[in-house]
């Protein structure tokens, strides 16, 4: 199973393409592995992933503290024992943050990928059940994009009971639409292409079609999706953890931090400031990512991304 | 006397005067109040589902509540009780009129009672009704309620009894627009955003109220302190949080209200499954949590560390009780002895907790329980989720908190297993427990209503339904240019030693 | 022509159709959701002990509770149909009433935010264009890249320490300027990344060289190319801007302490107001397809790729 036409060459055929960034000819079809040569930006998001996956696997170890160890020294500046002070609960705001960084990763990783695997597998239903189901399918998926994401999620958690399976369940299900459109749109584009028919003239199955043929070459466009979607998710749920309905207060979420330190702002304002930071950094290195993800996949079409 | 003597005596006496004046100043009239002093959840003041912070400035009651939790003459001018407790007689206060004019007499405040009684299926009054038998009104102004067995908590319960007029729109069905004698007219309310009153100038106490109009915002607001400090709000109701902050700002004073709230960690004590159906565990958990730091933690220096519904001046507090509480200091040997004692190995106990998502002191109680070395599974929910959770009795431990009360009868009340929402106590179903407060509460002498009280709440320190960690205040912040300003015993804006209507600015 | 406008119509009456029934969708889900959620506004009055289960169970039959949800179902529908959107479960006013008070200020947020996403959106851009070696280039990359990493939320939260807690510049409750100009920001940023690709791509083509050769000043070819590409992007992205509005809206009303649609709704849903959440909610979605509809057949008249559709 290996697709038929690597990404970043013409899908009219053409041989090779100008790289927007460079003005100069990027070879076509080649297997050899080059360095790739990438923007600024996107070396600084490559580069934050990565400390931010290593902080997340090995940092609940390296942190002296218990990340829910309270203690009375409230609201302290940071010092030798406390690299960035403590909270309201005088609990260690470092090693908070380093759960913190693990969890948002995690829970993100996971709504994430319940939104992929549902709006794509909706998606692929809806068009393979014929005219009815399509409607069905997307007008559900149109229905759900017509909420406005907060309050849809809210109203899930609460009719679930909260936790964390309640908040994955409706981080999913709030961007699984997003997937679901792609899914369609690409597949569609695909479908239209020469190969496809000629598979089918030469009696390949519908289905094998779709698996085969089609499914590789659309997962460059999901993969991008995902890498967008994932962001939206770790903030959607710090919202919720800062509206008093995330995962369990055990976890100390990025969301719930910022929700206890809001109420001490001039008291302690650096126990704000971490997360808040840790938030716009990790969502800058997504976007950074994505944004070079989407370069390489689809160049040509412009995809509205927002 | 010669003309030389008057001069010096005269410059002292104007200089007198103008040292004392400050002290004395005339108030003035004028201005738009503007506070965050709770919200209002119904414009028909009877059917009100908890809140009573905003009623009395619209609406009044026979008595009033005062700062140290007594009932003061309000619209009743006295009141008098028969020796066997069965029947009230009030006299009516002359002169009081309704904001649309009429004057009230006793036969309105019938009306009023007579209302509650019979329509209002829900609601705080439900109990203040039930030892009811009837009302009278003889004449304009006596007002006679005769109960069919004695009710100790009557005189604070009807503080919130408020007086209408029976012309307000909706008497008949829900009052939409509350007419009533308080110092302030309803002038208009959008819910959750703002209530607004003026001043109501046929008013019964002479001269008052001061300013000419009050705005209340009703919002959820997590901190009002910012608003005060920049002069937004003349007054509000702030976190505790920050009373240092405040305390250091020279244009903000400070005050605390009357009544506390407190705080507890009950039990399952309706179908509690093993091994918290054991006293010693429950005794071995009430060792690991450690009480000052959980009340340093929510209430920083403004905690009382108590062990009972009652706090320290309060006339049902008892100082030998409080003394003898053994769990005043967390002992995590002594715990984890009485669970060996018991036979329980805590690492395979997954004890079933259910909190409120924003209250602060979870967590840390949590960690508490963990230290023993159970398994604690969290689950935290909305204002509204948590009581219909705990409702469902599929828990172990609650931990919680509860507001102020006009009597606290109305504390007792909620132990008793028929009593309303028992499910933050555990429902307790203690039938020795029920009779000690139903006595308690028919008992015309004090000392022994309180002997009662007391040996009800013993029973729940020995079986440990709930234990009660401390009580803290509430935190009110007003700006240096309102003066006479002061919240009382409960959460109400006005009453009848205090409160917006004795309130003005000094400009 | 004739051919032409009959495939424009059969479009639009296909999307208004489509549009109708997620309306119809979005009044029945938005029901049964809420009927699922846990506590019903019973529970709400009796906080804090004041009704025994028995008279909990008696409001309950009374307030028409205990009927099955096909039944109330049937009922509300009945309502709505004539206009009548019913009465708020914890403050007996009608919803309509409520949800009227606080829309103003909502739609003044929204609005603003919108004004200035719009023109720092387009601006930016066209004046990049016009002058591709000055501050404006780096302004709208700075822009785009700020609305793509920084969430409104975090930015929200931290404006109001520093510029009303800190400098006291801004009153911490209620305020306006702050909320809209980071979503307009965020609106912009959107904006100003499509129209600064296009932008790009449109440079390089050749009919552009071709007029700089004839020697027509750059701005008339910006504004004369570019612009009207521009308005058909900013109608392909408003109904997904409308959506971001809202959502950011309500976000930024809660951490502004603005009244609001947003902080109705959450206090509606916390306080299990069934009638107030439903009619939030259906209002808002229908709010949306209309925005999404409007933009649709606007797209179809204005730009021909996409008629043929």
């Amino acid at each position: 199973m290996r697709a038929l036409y690597p990404p970043g060459s013409d899908p009219d055929g053409r041989a090779f393409v100008l790289d927007e960034s460079e003005d100069r000819p990027v070879a076509g079809p080649t297997r050899r592995f080059r360095f790739p040569h990438l923007r600024l930006g996107t070396w600084l998001g490559v580069v934050i992933m990565g400390a931010a996956l290593a902080i997340a696997c090995v940092g609940p170890w390296i942190s002296i503290h218990d990340p829910n160890d309270f203690s009375s020294t409230v609201n302290a500046a940071p010092s030798d024992i406390h690299w960035l002070g403590t909270d309201d609960l005088g609990q260690d705001v470092f090693a908070r943050l380093i759960v913190g960084t693990r969890l948002s990763l995690v829970l993100g990783t996971v709504a994430a990928l319940v939104a992929l695997l549902a709006g794509t597998l909706a998606a692929l239903f809806g068009m393979a059940s014929g005219r009815i189901g399509n409607l069905l399918v997307f007008g559900i998926v149109d229905l759900i994009r017509a909420l406005p994401g907060v309050l849809f999620a809210l109203a899930l958690v609460v009719a679930i009971e909260p936790g964390t399976t309640s908040v994955v369940l409706a981080l999913g299900l709030a961007f699984a639409p997003d997937f679901a459109r792609i899914t369609r749109a690409s597949y569609l584009q695909e479908a239209a292409r020469p190969y496809v028919a000629a598979a089918f003239v030469f009696g390949a199955s519908p289905v094998r079609i779709a698996l085969v043929h089609i499914l590789p070459n659309i997962t460059g466009a999901l993969v991008t999706q995902f890498a967008i979607i994932l962001p939206r998710c770790i903030v959607l749920e710090a919202v919720l953890s800062f509206l008093g309905l995330g995962v369990s207060p055990e976890y100390a979420t990025w969301g719930r931090m910022i929700a206890s330190a809001s109420s001490y702002t001039e008291e302690a304002p650096h126990v704000l400031l971490a997360p808040i930071v840790a938030l716009s950094v990790l969502t800058f290195a997504f976007a950074m990512i994505g944004d070079e993800l989407r370069r390489r996949f689809d160049p040509a079409r412009r995809r509205i991304m927002t | 006397m010669s003309l030389q003597l008057l001069k010096p005596v005269v410059a002292g006496l104007l200089g007198l005067a103008l040292i004392i004046s400050p002290a004395v100043a005339d108030p003035k009239y004028g201005g738009v109040l503007k506070l965050y002093w709770g919200t209002l959840d119904t414009t028909d003041f009877h059917r009100h589902t908890g809140t009573i912070s905003l009623t009395h400035p619209f609406a009044e009651t026979l008595t009033s509540v005062s700062k140290d939790g007594q009932p003061k003459p309000f619209l009743a001018e006295s009141w008098q009780i028969s020796s066997d407790g069965l029947t009230y007689t009030f006299k009516i206060r002359e002169g009081v009129k309704f904001h649309n004019g009429d004057t009230m007499t006793a036969k309105d405040v019938l009306a009023n009672f007579s209302r509650i009684r019979a329509e209002v299926k829900k609601g705080w009054l439900t109990s203040a009704m039930e030892p009811v038998d009837r009302f009278e009104a003889p004449d304009d102004r006596t007002f006679i309620v005769i109960l069919k067995t004695p009710f100790s908590p009557f005189l604070n319960l009807i503080a919130e009894a408020w007086i209408l007029s029976p012309k307000s729109a909706g008497w008949d069905k829900t009052i939409s627009h509350p007419i009533g004698t308080g110092p302030f007219t309803f002038d208009s309310w959008t819910p959750q955003v703002v209530l607004k009153g003026k001043k109501f100038s046929d008013y019964w106490m002479k001269g008052k109220p001061y300013v000419d109009a009050v705005e209340f915002d009703v919002r959820e607001l997590a901190d009002a302190s910012l608003a005060v400090r920049s002069g937004d709000l003349h007054g509000a109701e702030v976190p505790l949080s920050k009373r240092n902050i405040l305390g250091e700002d020279k244009n903000v004073m400070l005050d605390f209200r009357g009544d506390t709230s407190w705080y507890f960690v009950s039990f399952n004590n309706k179908t509690p499954r093993a091994p918290f159906n054991d006293l010693r565990v429950r005794q071995a958990i009430s060792y690991a949590i450690d009480k000052p730091a959980i009340l340093n933690l929510s209430a920083g220096e403004s905690g009382q560390l108590v062990n009972q519904m009652a706090a320290p001046g309060n006339f049902y507090y008892d100082k030998a009780m409080a003394d003898a509480d053994p769990h005043r200091q967390p002992n995590l040997d002594k715990a984890r002895a009485l669970l060996k004692e018991a036979n329980v190995d805590p690492a395979k106990v997954t004890v079933r907790l259910i909190g409120e998502a924003t209250d602060r002191s979870v967590a840390p109680i949590v960690q508490m329980i963990k230290r023993l070395g159970f398994n604690v599974e969290n689950k935290a929910y909305d204002d509204l989720g948590y009581q219909k959770a705990l409702s469902g009795y599929e828990w172990d431990i609650f931990p919680g908190g509860s507001g102020p009360r006009n009597d606290i009868f109305l504390r007792f009340v909620r132990l008793m297993s028929d009593g309303p929402n028992p499910h933050l106590w555990g429902g307790v179903t203690d039938l020795e427990f029920d009779r000690l407060v139903r006595e308690a509460s028919i008992s015309v002498d004090d000392t022994k209503r309180r002997a009662l009280y007391l040996a009800a709440w013993q029973r729940v320190i020995d079986n440990y339904y709930t234990v009660a960690i401390g009580h803290t205040p509430a935190l009110y912040a007003y700006r240096k240019e309102l003066r006479d300003m002061s919240i009382g015993f409960n959460t109400s804006a006005h009453r009848a030693d205090g409160g917006i209507a004795f309130a003005w600015f000094d400009r | 022509m004739m051919a032409q406008l009959r495939g424009i119509s059969l479009g639009i009456a296909a999307e208004v159709l489509r549009s109708f029934a997620i309306a119809v969708g979005i009044v029945v889900l938005t029901f049964f959701l809420l009927r699922m959620i846990p506590g019903d506004v019973v529970d709400v009055i009796g906080l804090e002990g004041a009704l025994t289960y028995e008279q909990q169970a008696n409001l309950r039959a009374e307030m028409g509770l205990t009927r099955s949800w096909g039944e109330q179902f049937w009922l509300w529908l009945g309502m709505i149909a004539g206009g009548d959107f019913g009465l708020s479960s914890r403050f007996a006013i009608p919803v309509t009433q409520l949800i009227g008070a606080v829309l103003g200020s909502t739609i003044t947020l929204g609005l603003s935010a919108l004004t200035i996403g719009i023109c720092l959106g387009i601006g930016l851009p066209v004046l990049a264009a016009i002058y591709p070696r000055s501050a404006f280039v780096w302004l709208a990359e700075a822009i785009t890249i700020w609305s793509i990493t920084v969430p409104t939320f975090s930015t929200g939260i931290a404006a109001v320490v520093v510029f009303a807690v800190w400098l006291g510049m801004i009153p911490a409750i209620g305020n306006l300027s702050a909320p809209a100009l980071i979503l307009g920001i965020d609106i912009a940023g959107s904006i100003a990344k499509i129209l600064r690709e296009d932008m790009k791509e449109i440079e390089s083509a050749d009919f552009i060289r071709t007029a700089r050769a004839k020697g027509l000043s750059r701005t008339r070819i910006v504004l004369a190319h570019i612009l009207p590409n521009a308005m058909t992007v900013t109608l392909a992205l408003v109904g997904l801007i409308f959506s971001n509005v809202l959502t950011g809206a309500i976000t930024m009303e809660i951490v502004f302490g603005r009244p609001g649609i947003g902080t109705l709704a959450l206090q509606a849903i916390k306080g299990r107001d069934y009638p107030l959440v439903q009619t939030i909610i259906i209002w808002l979605g229908i709010a949306v397809i209309i925005a999404n509809l409007v933009a649709d057949i606007a797209q179809r008249f204005v730009d021909p790729r996409i008629r043929l559709r």
